[in-house]
């Protein structure tokens, strides 16, 4: 028995909850989708359930406080639960969601869907960056922060943005020795611009503060203008090289350092995690300042797709904030929509939200302005260096099939097979994308032209057995 | 390793039960609530397979489910991912295991 909703929220991050709650309060039949345990997604990130702190931080407080007013709610909530298709039903009305995992139904149908699946690290391929000991900022500030891992002794943070800070700060309280935080971009004078910015932005302003007082302490420098180059070991990183960088992200010959180290963070970033709007084709565009390939959308988050709505970083990074708001805007057209609102109801909820969006979106802008990540930084990668780490393809070999006639992703991907093993090209997409445009600066190509990876369902990689098994069943 | 002494970022706490995992047929300590990923880093573990055509090591990258470069054997199913899987009393782990086909 398949059972039906007028709403499903997919992701139970900042976008997610918010989007959920609003609906559900407006008496919307909402179902509520995540793939861990427990709500809160990488930015609330609770602790394990079976862990007890003796206090909490502001983040997790927060997070804790919006958790409990969904849980008050008449809202279904599917944990541990994968999505791994999406597909239109025959009445051109509705959707079905295909989920796997244990204890959980196979399938839900729903009239609209709200898609919040959230951001990843942006991947930047340099040698050795497939070593163990090589992880990105947020496997960093999961490991420490909810798992209380020091995942090395000797660390080198890397990258830009300012999760870089997060991550450096947090390894130091976790007694990891930093020798240092490389910020690939130079911040100053233009950073200077975006002062004004960031005084409306004071909660950040004081986490970033504690931050950099960690840092002092911990004796660690900020390296703006530095990148990693290459991470060597045989089994296991032991050694880093730093470069300089010039404006654009390609190294400074002869500025090399050696570091020794047993863990690179990396986090160039974030992506925006478009993988289930890609599967049900939304219409996407490449806007490089919000990460990368964004769904289309209007004011009310709505995708190309009518009853289909993006919230939150997965639609473009603008930080956590910015998400609560695109969800309840969200939340609140699925409500006018299927007639649990009016318009003026409805644009009561929008004209209270806009003063606020329109602030946090000076700060996503902010974001995008100073830590885009150069697409030159695929000058980092050597011609044997993997890009693809899934189906381990080398910068050379995607380089070859450009020679060969390729001129798009899609083309490159069908004679290399980057993209195609189990991340479904999330790891290699920037790199791939980079790489064929630098090969081609010549010609007329632009990333529209390239184009994006297309994700055909399984989403995940899923036994066969279950696949086999998940019969639709009225 | 597990950070026993940790700065004012990282607000005290109390981990879950002490329990026994098996990897690769040894005995090692754990607490619930942990990650598979996070204990096997604890018990100095960082190659987590080998990558499939070259037999490179891989380990935890991502941390979040993304990448699927963590993937172990738990519990005789293969391809699990250490990051988002937690651990159980007597689970079952096993790392750089080929895939029988």
């Amino acid at each position: 028995m398949i059972e039906n909703y007028e709403l499903a929220v997919i992701g139970a991050g900042p976008a997610g909850l918010e989007a959920a709650i609003t609906a559900t309060e407006a008496g919307v039949k909402t179902v509520l989708i995540d793939q861990y345990p427990q709500a809160g997604g990488q930015y609330y990130m609770p602790l394990p359930t079976a862990f007890n702190a003796t206090r909490h931080t502001g983040t997790e407080k927060e997070g804790k406080f919006i958790v409990d007013l969904l849980n008050a709610l008449p809202v279904t909530r599917i944990y541990n639960a994968l999505t791994w298709g999406i597909f239109k039903e025959e009445n051109e009305e509705d959707w079905l969601v295909a989920l796997y995992g244990s204890d959980i139904p196979k399938y839900v149908r729903t009239r609209m869907i709200i898609l919040a699946n959230g951001a990843y690290d942006t991947p930047v391929a340099f040698p050795g960056w497939t070593l163990p000991g090589v992880i990105t900022c947020g496997a960093a500030s999961i490991l420490v922060k909810t798992q209380r891992i020091a995942p090395g002794y000797r660390a080198l943070v890397t990258g830009t943005g300012p999760l870089l800070l997060s991550a450096g700060a947090h390894l130091i309280d976790a007694g990891v020795e930093v020798v240092g935080v490389c910020e690939s971009t130079r911040l100053l004078p233009k950073g200077i611009l975006y002062g004004p910015t960031m005084l409306g932005q004071m909660h950040r302003l004081i986490e970033g503060a504690k931050y950099i007082s960690t840092m002092v302490r911990g004796k660690t420098p900020y390296k703006m203008g530095w990148s990693i180059l290459e991470a060597h070991g045989k089994d296991h990183v032991d050694e880093a090289v730093l470069t300089r960088i010039d404006n654009l992200g390609v190294p400074i010959s002869g500025s090399e350092e050696v570091v020794k180290v047993d863990l690179v963070v990396t986090g160039y970033n974030l992506t925006p995690n478009t993988g289930l709007a890609r599967l049900i084709g939304c219409k996407l565009e490449y806007l490089p300042k919000k990460g990368g390939w964004v769904p289309v959308r209007d004011k009310t988050m709505q995708t190309s797709l009518p009853g289909v709505f993006v919230v939150g970083d997965g639609a473009g990074i603008g930080g956590a904030e910015n998400s609560r708001l695109e969800g309840r805007i969200a939340g609140a057209a699925v409500a006018l929509n299927t007639g649990h609102l009016n318009h003026q109801q409805a644009g009561r909820i929008y004209g209270q939200l806009k003063p606020e969006l329109a602030q946090q979106q000076r700060f996503g802008k902010l974001l995008g302005d100073l830590f885009s990540p150069k697409p030159e930084l695929i000058t980092l990668a050597l011609d044997d260096t993997i890009i693809c780490r899934c189906e381990e393809i080398t910068l050379g070999e995607v380089k070859a099939a450009v020679a060969d006639g390729a001129r798009t992703i899609g083309e490159v991907k069908m004679i290399t097979r980057v993209g195609m093993g189990n991340c479904q090209g999330r790891m290699c997409e920037h790199s791939v994308t980079a790489a064929i445009l630098q090969a081609l600066s010549a010609e007329h190509v632009s990333p529209e032209s390239v184009g994006h990876f297309s994700i055909r369902p399984p989403l995940h990689p899923i036994p066969t057995e279950f696949l086999a098994q998940a019969t639709i069943e009225e | 390793m597990r950070i026993e002494h940790p700065g004012p970022l990282l607000p005290e706490l109390q981990r879950g039960l002490l329990i026994k995992i098996n990897v690769n047929g040894n005995s090692i300590e754990a607490y619930e609530g942990e990650t598979v990923a996070a204990t096997l880093l604890s018990a100095g573990i960082n190659i987590f397979r080998l990558s499939h055509n070259h037999k490179q090591p891989r380990g935890i990258y991502c941390g979040m489910g993304i990448c699927y470069e963590c993937l172990v054997t738990i519990n005789g199913v293969h391809a699990q991912r250490a990051c988002v899987t937690s651990v159980t009393e007597g689970m079952q782990v096993e790392t750089c295991k080929e895939l029988e086909l």
